[in-house]
């Protein structure tokens, strides 16, 4: 799903962001990605999605490699990830199923198919009844659940999180990663960045962890240390 | 589907925006209504310009050896030119019954004069005044013409001019209609001082006076109304216009350079405003032309709204203020041209567009990163 081979992205001017990382991710997996601010974590994800180009080495992601991708095609790329912050980025003046509808609305999806998937995955991350009410008004956990929401409406082949229990309390963060794992269940690949190390020692997954730009250690059903 | 979403984008943010909104509206509105009012300045001095090109002419006198066959033959040349426009033919009787009427008062100069010794000649008047000089030249070596006589005339005679030129293509006798000037200032003839230098003989006149015209008394009679002062007169009609014309459009340009900014301003407020809809539109996988869709549209639909208000502010004015100037002065004599309504609408909704087109790509070239 996931293909780093020996990538290397340096910032101007000798930044590392991250140092010959080779990474394979299959299908359906889920796996962490640990480290401290600045260990390249967020290097990694914008690479993925095609923010910038590495330095060195090649990137594929569900088979295609970015660096031959067209400019052209790197919104249909983005439209196969799913992306999920720590700062949940909902539009404040849109009510929920607006925040939801917004993303199937830029890719240029019917509105009949946008009025049916909607509320089934607003149901489906437990806010079926909230639909109308804007991000202001919710708690924390629910505005995050909207953002998750909104990442797998259209069902996209891999999950990516950028510290998506970092603005939460222990008992929502639970409730986060329980979406995530169900989600995980249906066969989507889901990584996500964290520094939560409690979650990451309960879950018992994959878990890649950088430091300063270098993979340290990649295990299965890793502690985060 | 997608233009409704673009459209409500761009009127939310024009909704959410509206104090820049407004502002950048009201100045497109300022920029076209006074891109309006250049329009009619502009259409005016080129009319007026033109008219006084219109009158200016040439004027070939016949010498009166010529037989009425070489007449009429120069007469079919001068009409196979392509420059030309209009030719008249003036006949002896013709030209005598306008001295007349110019020397009205002082029938006793010509009860001087022996019979009607005034050449018949042909006046015409070009289509491109600015050849002038290059058609005039080409009768100089008719046998038939006189040669003295190949005088450029214009009408808008200044009251204040005192010298009037006429020129020739037979240096040899510019003394001799040096010599034989007449002046007529408010109706009083006077001999004149005729002064030939070059190809030009100028008449000099001590005082500006309200009329004047001259005349040469050796029987070969110049009609010089209008010829102005030293100089080339048509050159400078001509290079006056042109530098008017310029200035008007340099000043055009640069309300249009000054509105294309403003709405690029605007447009640059409005992505900052949203650059959390363009984020998220770029995470979710929008296409760059989706993005940028509402803000060219929002710049659009501010250069529409305010040309729309220009167009109605310049159709009061009109309506109010430059009609009623034209009907309280009939004596003006160029007469102030409106601008057609159709073609105004249809230039200022055109202009409106392009502006707010061109404002918002130049925000969101420098300013949207995709």
């Amino acid at each position: 799903m996931i293909r780093f081979e020996n990538v290397t992205k340096t910032y101007d001017p000798n930044i590392v962001g991250l140092k010959d990382v080779n990474v394979h991710i299959e299908r359906g997996e889920f796996a962490f990605l640990v480290g401290h601010s600045g260990s390249g974590k967020s290097t990694f994800i914008r690479l993925l999605l095609k923010e910038f180009e590495p330095t060195k080495g090649s990137i594929a992601v569900a088979g295609r490699n970015l660096g031959r991708m067209r400019r052209a095609a790197v919104p249909h790329h983005r439209r196969s990830i799913g992306c999920v912050f720590q700062d949940f980025k909902l539009l404040p003046n849109r009510s929920v199923a607006e925040n939801v509808a917004y993303a199937l609305r830029v890719t240029g999806q019917p509105v009949r198919s946008i009025r049916r998937k909607v509320p089934e995955i607003l149901q489906l991350v437990g806010l079926g009844e909230k639909m109308n009410n804007l991000p202001d008004e919710l708690s924390a956990g629910e505005q995050q659940r909207v953002s998750v929401a909104r990442a797998f409406v259209n069902h996209p082949s891999l999950l990516v999180a950028d510290e998506p229990t970092g603005n939460l309390d222990p008992d929502t963060s639970v409730g986060i990663m329980q979406l995530l794992y169900r989600i995980n269940r249906t066969g989507t690949t889901v990584l996500m960045a964290t520094h939560d190390r409690e979650m990451v020692d309960k879950m018992r997954k994959r878990v890649i962890a950088l430091e300063e730009g270098s993979v340290v250690r990649d295990e299965d059903k890793g502690l985060y240390r | 589907m997608k233009l409704r979403f673009f459209l409500s984008e761009a009127l939310d943010s024009l909704v959410r925006n509206w104090v820049m909104s407004v502002a950048a509206i009201v100045t497109v509105l300022v920029s076209m209504f006074v891109l309006g009012i250049g329009a009619v300045i502009f259409v005016n001095l080129e009319q007026a310009s033109s008219s006084v090109r219109s009158k200016l002419e040439i004027e070939v006198f016949m010498k009166n050896t010529a037989s009425p066959d070489q007449i009429s033959q120069l007469g079919d040349q001068i009409r196979a030119m392509p420059e030309v426009r209009v030719v008249n033919y003036v006949s002896k009787e013709e030209a005598m019954n306008r001295l007349r009427e110019s020397m009205k008062g002082h029938e006793d100069v010509l009860a001087a004069l022996s019979g009607n010794p005034l050449p018949p000649s042909y006046e015409i008047y070009l289509k491109d005044p600015s050849l002038i000089d290059s058609v005039a030249s080409r009768f100089y070596d008719n046998p038939n013409v006189d040669n003295d006589s190949i005088a450029h005339l214009g009408a808008n005679m200044s009251p204040d001019a005192t010298t009037l030129k006429f020129s020739t293509g037979d240096p040899s006798k510019l003394a001799a209609i040096a010599a034989n000037m007449y002046l007529i200032v408010d109706n009083e003839v006077m001999k004149a001082s005729g002064d030939p230098s070059g190809n030009n003989v100028s008449v000099i006149r001590a005082q500006a006076g309200t009329t004047a015209a001259a005349h040469n008394a050796n029987a070969e009679v110049y009609n010089t109304d209008g010829v102005k002062t030293g100089g080339n007169t048509s050159d400078r009609v001509i290079t006056v216009t042109h530098y008017i014309e310029m200035g008007g459009a340099g000043f055009v340009a640069l309300l249009a350079v000054a509105s294309i900014l403003l709405i690029s301003n605007t447009i640059r407020l409005s992505i900052f405003a949203r650059r959390r809809e363009v984020e998220i539109m770029r995470l979710v996988g929008a296409t760059s032309w989706f993005i940028r869709w509402p803000f060219i549209m929002e710049g659009i639909f501010t250069g529409l709204v305010g040309a729309t208000g220009a167009m109605v502010l310049f159709l009061l004015v009109q309506k109010y203020f430059i009609d009623k100037i034209i009907s309280q002065m009939p004596f003006m004599g160029m007469g102030v041209d409106t601008v057609s309504t159709f073609w105004l609408i249809l230039s200022i909704i055109g202009g409106g567009c392009l502006l707010g087109s061109l404002g918002s790509s130049l925000a969101l070239r420098r300013f949207l990163k995709i």
